[in-house]
């Protein structure tokens, strides 16, 4: 359009985002205001009934290196719920890949590094099993991986006769094998890559499954931010059809992400192993859930195109927090479950836009129905 | 150009599975009860149902079955019936084996009420059954081995008392609160340490009988308790995640622990206790060999007890390598 | 339930206010509403009599429709008060509204197309039997009473998806009658619909207003106005401009009433800018067959070639196919169902898929912009750049620098209104949403724009803006197919006209030598016509 017959009303400057906008842009990304709130309240409350057993390196370690394979699967159930699909045998995945990871240690003495690599190769196969039934044999995702969820499991425990497996391969002379040594740096307590001093926590170990939690998350939000696959991702959730006629290619896109999810739940299976020093049959069952859990929380909409890998994070912590202030507070299992559940309803209806509004104005109108002399309202 | 990408990344995937898929194998081929009879004998056939096959105890319980009953060449076990941890589905695997008309029918029960049913039944239309590990609420049955959990977990108690002469901080971990072996434990192990007043138990939670679990509550626990002296767990994973969190935070050479269940496995508690990890673990016991041996002589038209308490063996470093080479079936 | 008044083939508007003594039957007083960061409603104040047509007109984003939402109870908060019969009433919900006797009828018609008709029309207040159970035979009865008073021939079991568009506004408006309604809103109720519909929906009105019922009629179709309507209040900006008798009123006078700013000519289309020596787009022997269980209509050997500098109109009924000609070409259908050849700039186009088609050059319009071309959660950037990312991306990376001068560049080059780029599509007026599909398919440098009923719902002044834009693409060289059903639109803006019936092509027809009438002719003829070029 060479000839400017742009409307004069219209100013450019009001359309380039000002400094607020792009705050707000920017905002957008790192997830919904309220989980930071929750995320605060749950740590403050860690402070103020344990102190400093809560709020030190060891305990916040373990409690974000206890949840750090879930943390991974719920970056890839983001990707899929961002698709409008769902995710059921990310679980079964972690378990089938944190077994093979097992057995290739103490059968073929493979380098852990290796290990990881298999691992994310088998689980990106059982994702793109997944995304290949989903968008050429077109079964709702739910099906697919629900019935992928019931195969992995049963390959797992084939695979391992159901009997747990040992990471730890001691030799003749008494000593770790040099692979199992190495093994343990993916993840069993203890075993920290490196240490840093952090303020105001003091000296942390640099413990793998925290790291690789926080790298995975970085750069799947980057990819969800900054690529062509990630519009492209926002753009199937939020309207597929407008997505195709726009060029994307749907179908493509659709197996690239549920490969990636169970990419990452193979990446998580190692780790999964090396924290409990041997491979359960049984690993990763109901993760699933979790992963969902923490997603939904970080502001994932389950109808698709919303949602971001850092509120996920935020989701995850929360959950992993919350575990580890009621566990310190000794509060029986049982209230446990039930808090979770209602920590993910809360999560919800506070992500409602407006939701601040709105309950303002309801109890505005509440007081003013108490207090009748003030008059009702005469303006929005 | 992209399919051609694409069909590469397919066979890579491919491959790797295939790596990973055989790198499996542990333990021998379940058998399908290939039981030959000798030439011209009678061949009985037995029927066992498993109450859940994932549990490695069970695991390991029916791998023993295979194997004490192989030694007997007149039975022959049909392939053993898993149940997923769900009562109806064993109703129906026991009702089964009794239309088959096994001749010898054993059943590892879920939980008593659900099965006593189908197990009279059984006894209605004559066929012998064992109750292995578990009980039913009914008294029509051959014959009933198993543990006797309040005794195991007295003894891991008594082991404790004497592992901790002047008293000491004991923190427990316990299966899953509704289950009947947890209660049992509990309540034997408390009654072992009654002995000593001054060993408390100053903490307890339910690890529901997984590793990680336990891994996780140890070290809320050892972030909490300056002092521990010992650690009970009702099973072996227990046991070894709390073991594994006591290394973390340089610990474990402050504490002693105690395990249950003693399979002889790499990954159990008896190469634990020979490795220095474990104190001591109680064998729970699977009784299989004893339900092979029961099943031949039921056949055979012999007498058997009407209820076989097993006992339990305690593993300790000096027995650990011996009892490890006893009870462990090869694979 | 027919009056006499309304038959003997009289069409124009008949005064039956008288019936209340003066009282208007509605009174909204200083309506005011605000969402956030927009202030709809300013201080907005009407009164209709029973028995009266008023049509409320106005651009999109004028404030029409939240007015109408208001009264029939959609929002809960606004300032102002409403009175019916002259007392102060309540709406909150629409339930109150549903209480009170007033009734709306949406321009996405609020049916559910799986339930019968009869279901539809007693949703939500089912008829029991002494039982409890649902009254089915009580239900369908009054049910065919309603329709037959309305001259509606689909039976009331039959599912609301297999009637027709024109039969379902129908079937809402006996969903209204069987409510009482002493007030009914229409908002553009006839945009779907062809002549001979229209008149049967007038003749439908014309009975309510002789029964005293009142109605709000929204409609950006001047020309109907005169045929319906007693009335015609005009707003702008979330104000009240002004009511009037429409005897009082002449049309020049209402838009500039409406848009604020005179505007010369509704279709700009001067000068022909067609080269014919150029060809764009070229179609030979097209043919699609319906797919099993699809819904799309069947095409039988079309030809036809776009020019540079041209514009190609489609005129025909509605289902003769005109939809399937753009899919077609753009790859929105299976190959296997289509035969025959596209040519663009002369070379073979096999498009397998929307994809391929952008890369060749093709962009399209869809006819419904929200379920089908716009992310509506997401933002007016987000949605320009949609199809066009390539352009802006390094690798695997989007620069955004780049892109933000894109969007900004084609906001303001299109008058997009908008509070800024990150403003969610949702919240823009139907003629900023459709601007905004234009701006994607703009970014993506096509050679051929395929249209499907660009104007729909939009507003005059948006309608002029986007006759603009037309015009000065094809001027820089592009083609452009429009499909209308709006023959003024047609005649206005196309080089050419052909027609489609059935699926085949019946017509064709250069600018300046084709009426109305023939257009017509051809939509309803089963003769095809010769390929002229």
């Amino acid at each position: 359009m060479s000839v400017d017959v742009g409307d004069p009303s219209v100013k450019r400057e009001n359309i380039v985002p000002s400094p607020r906008e792009r705050f707000t842009r920017v905002l957008s990304v790192l997830g919904s205001l309220q989980g930071y709130i929750g995320l605060i309240l749950i740590v403050g409350f860690g402070i103020l009934s344990k102190g400093d057993i809560f709020w030190n390196g060891i305990n916040l370690t373990n409690a974000i290196g206890a949840f750090s394979s879930r943390g991974i699967l719920a970056v890839g159930e983001t990707l899929v719920i961002l698709i409008a699909g769902i995710d059921l045998s990310v679980g079964s995945i972690l378990g089938f890949c944190s077994m093979t990871a097992a057995l290739l240690l103490t059968t073929r003495d493979m380098n852990p590094a290796l290990i990881v690599l298999i691992s994310m190769l088998v689980g990106a196969f059982f994702g793109f099993c997944n995304g290949a039934a989903t968008s050429w044999l077109r079964i709702q995702s739910f099906v697919v991986t629900l019935a992928m969820l019931s195969i992995a499991r049963g390959l797992d425990r084939e695979l391992s006769n159901n009997v747990s497996v040992g990471t730890q391969v001691v030799l003749a002379n008494g000593h770790l094998a040099p692979n199992s040594e190495s093994f343990q740096l993916l993840g069993t307590p203890g075993h920290n890559l490196f240490n840093l001093q952090i303020p105001f926590i003091g000296q942390v170990g640099i413990y793998y499954p925290v790291l690789a939690f926080l790298i995975v998350c970085i750069i799947f939000q980057f990819i969800l931010s900054r690529t062509r696959f990630g519009r492209h991702i926002y753009a199937i959730g939020g309207n597929e059809t407008a997505a195709r006629l726009s060029g994307v290619n749907v179908m493509l896109i659709k197996i690239a992400v549920f490969m990636l999810a169970g990419m990452l739940a193979g990446f998580a299976g190692p780790i999964d192993a090396a924290y409990s020093a041997s491979a359960d049959p049984l690993a990763g069952q109901s993760f699933e859930l979790d992963a969902i859990a923490a997603a939904v929380i970080g502001g994932a909409s389950l109808s698709g195109g919303k949602g971001t890998i850092i509120g996920t994070l935020v989701g995850a912590l929360i959950l992993t927090l919350l575990d580890n202030v009621l566990g310190l507070n000794a509060v029986s299992d049982n209230w446990q479950l039930v808090i979770k559940g209602l920590i993910v309803v809360v999560a919800v209806v506070l992500q409602r836009p407006g939701i601040l509004t709105t309950t303002f104005a309801y109890v505005r109108s509440i007081i003013a129905k108490i207090r009748p002399e003030r008059g009702g309202d005469k303006e929005v | 150009m992209k399919k051609l990408l694409l069909r590469t990344l397919t066979c890579g995937l491919f491959l790797s599975v295939l790596i990973a898929l055989t790198s499996c194998g542990q333990g021998p081929a379940t058998s399908s009860g290939s039981g030959n009879s000798g030439g011209g004998s009678k061949t009985f056939v037995v029927g066992y149902s498993q109450s859940n096959n994932a549990e490695p105890y069970r695991a390991q319980l029916n791998l023993q079955l295979q194997h004490y009953i192989q030694q007997y060449p007149d039975l022959k076990l049909l392939p053993i019936t898993d149940a997923h941890q769900d009562s109806t589905t064993q109703v129906s695997q026991v009702q089964n084996f009794i239309s088959q008309h096994v001749d010898v029918l054993i059943v590892s029960p879920n939980e008593p009420d659900p099965l006593t049913a189908p197990v009279q039944q059984a006894c209605a239309q004559h066929i012998p059954v064992i109750i292995l590990d578990r009980t039913v609420n009914t008294d029509c049955y051959t014959a009933f081995i198993g543990g006797d959990n309040v005794l195991i977990g007295e003894k891991a108690g008594e082991a404790a008392a004497k592992l901790l002469p002047n008293g000491g901080n004991v923190v427990e971990l316990r299966g899953i609160l509704s289950d009947q072996p947890q209660i049992d434990r509990d309540k034997g192990f408390r009654q072992g340490i009654a002995s000593n007043p001054n060993i408390k138990i100053i903490a307890d939670r339910e690890a529901k009988w997984l590793k990680p679990n336990a891994t996780t509550v140890m070290q809320q626990w050892l972030s909490q308790y300056p002092k521990i002296d010992l650690v009970y767990a009702e099973n072996d994973p227990m046991a070894l995640g709390a073991y594994l969190a006591a290394t973390a935070a340089g610990r474990a050479n402050q504490m002693k622990f105690i395990g249950t269940d003693g399979l002889a496995i790499p990954d159990g508690g008896i190469r634990a206790v020979q490795q220095g990890q474990l104190a001591a673990t109680f064998v729970y016991p699977t009784g299989a060999k004893e339900a092979a041996d029961y099943a031949e002589k039921i056949v055979h038209q012999q007498h058997v007890e009407h209820k076989l308490v097993l006992g339990t063996v305690a593993v300790t470093p000096d027995n650990a390598a011996d009892l490890y080479n006893q009870y462990h079936l090869g694979g | 339930m027919m009056s006499a008044i309304a038959g003997a083939g009289d069409n124009k508007p008949q005064d039956n206010s008288e019936s209340n003594g003066g009282i208007p039957l509605l009174e909204m007083v200083r309506i005011t509403k605000s969402f956030p960061g927009v202030q709809a409603l300013k201080e907005v104040s009407i009164s209709v009599r029973a028995g009266e047509v008023r049509a409320l007109l106005g651009e999109n984003g004028a404030g029409k429709s939240t007015l109408m939402n208001i009264l029939d109870g959609v929002f809960s908060e606004y300032g102002g008060e409403i009175r019916l019969d002259g007392h102060p009433v309540s709406i909150r919900s629409p339930r109150d509204a549903q209480k009170l006797g007033i009734a709306m009828i949406h321009q996405e018609l609020n049916l559910v197309p799986e339930l019968s008709v009869s279901d539809n029309i007693f949703l939500g207040r089912e008829l029991r039997t002494p039982l409890g159970t649902i009254d089915l035979k009580r239900m369908q009865h009054k049910t065919a009473a309603l329709l037959a008073e309305l001259d509606v021939t689909i039976s009331s079991t039959r599912p609301v998806r297999m009637a027709r568009v024109a039969e379902q506004q129908l079937i809402e408006v006996a969903k209204a009658l069987s409510l009482n309604a002493r007030i009914l809103i229409m908002d553009e109720p006839t945009s779907a619909l062809a002549d001979a519909e229209v008149q049967r929906l007038f003749k439908v009105i014309r009975q309510l207003s002789a029964r005293g019922v009142a109605i709000l009629y929204i409609s950006h179709r001047l020309e109907e106005l005169q045929e319906i309507a007693h009335s015609v209040t005009v707003m702008r900006d979330g104000e009240l401009i002004g009511t009037h008798a429409l005897a009082d009123v002449a049309r020049a006078d209402l838009i500039p009433m409406m848009v604020g700013r005179p505007l010369q000519e509704v279709f700009p289309k001067g000068e022909s800018t067609v080269r014919r020596d150029q060809e764009l787009l070229r179609v030979e022997h097209l043919s699609l067959s319906v797919d099993k269980g699809g819904s799309n209509r069947a095409l039988h050997d079309l030809s036809f070639t776009v020019h540079a500098g041209e514009i190609i109109g489609f005129a025909g009924l509605m289902g003769a196919g005109r939809t399937e000609v753009l899919e077609a070409i753009f790859g929105v259908h299976p190959r296997r169902l289509l035969s025959g050849h596209v040519y663009v700039k002369g070379k073979l186009l096999d498009a397998r898929s929307p994809r391929q088609a952008i890369r060749r050059g093709l962009a399209f319009v869809t006819e419904d912009r929200k379920s089908q071309s716009l992310v509506t959660i997401l933002s007016v950037g987000f949605n320009i750049t949609l199809a066009a990312l390539r352009r802006f991306t390094r690798g695997m990376l989007v620069n955004q620098q780049q892109e933000q001068v894109a969007v900004v560049d084609a906001i303001h080059n299109l008058r997009i209104k908008t509070p800024g780029s990150t403003t969610m599509v949702n919240n823009l007026s139907g003629g900023n949403q459709q601007k905004v599909v234009l701006a994607k398919c703009l970014l993506t440098n096509p050679q051929v724009i395929l249209m499907d009923e660009p104007t729909r719902g939009i507003d005059v002044g948006a309608k002029s803006e986007i006759y603009e834009q037309m015009s000065r693409l094809v001027s820089a060289g592009m083609g452009i197919i429009m499909v209308s059903s709006e023959l003024p639109e047609l005649l206005g803006m196309c080089d050419r006209i052909l027609v489609l019936s059935d699926g085949r092509l019946t017509g064709e027809f250069q600018r300046g030598e084709v009426t109305q009438e023939m257009i017509l002719e051809a939509a309803t003829t089963q003769e095809v016509q010769a390929h002229v070029n």
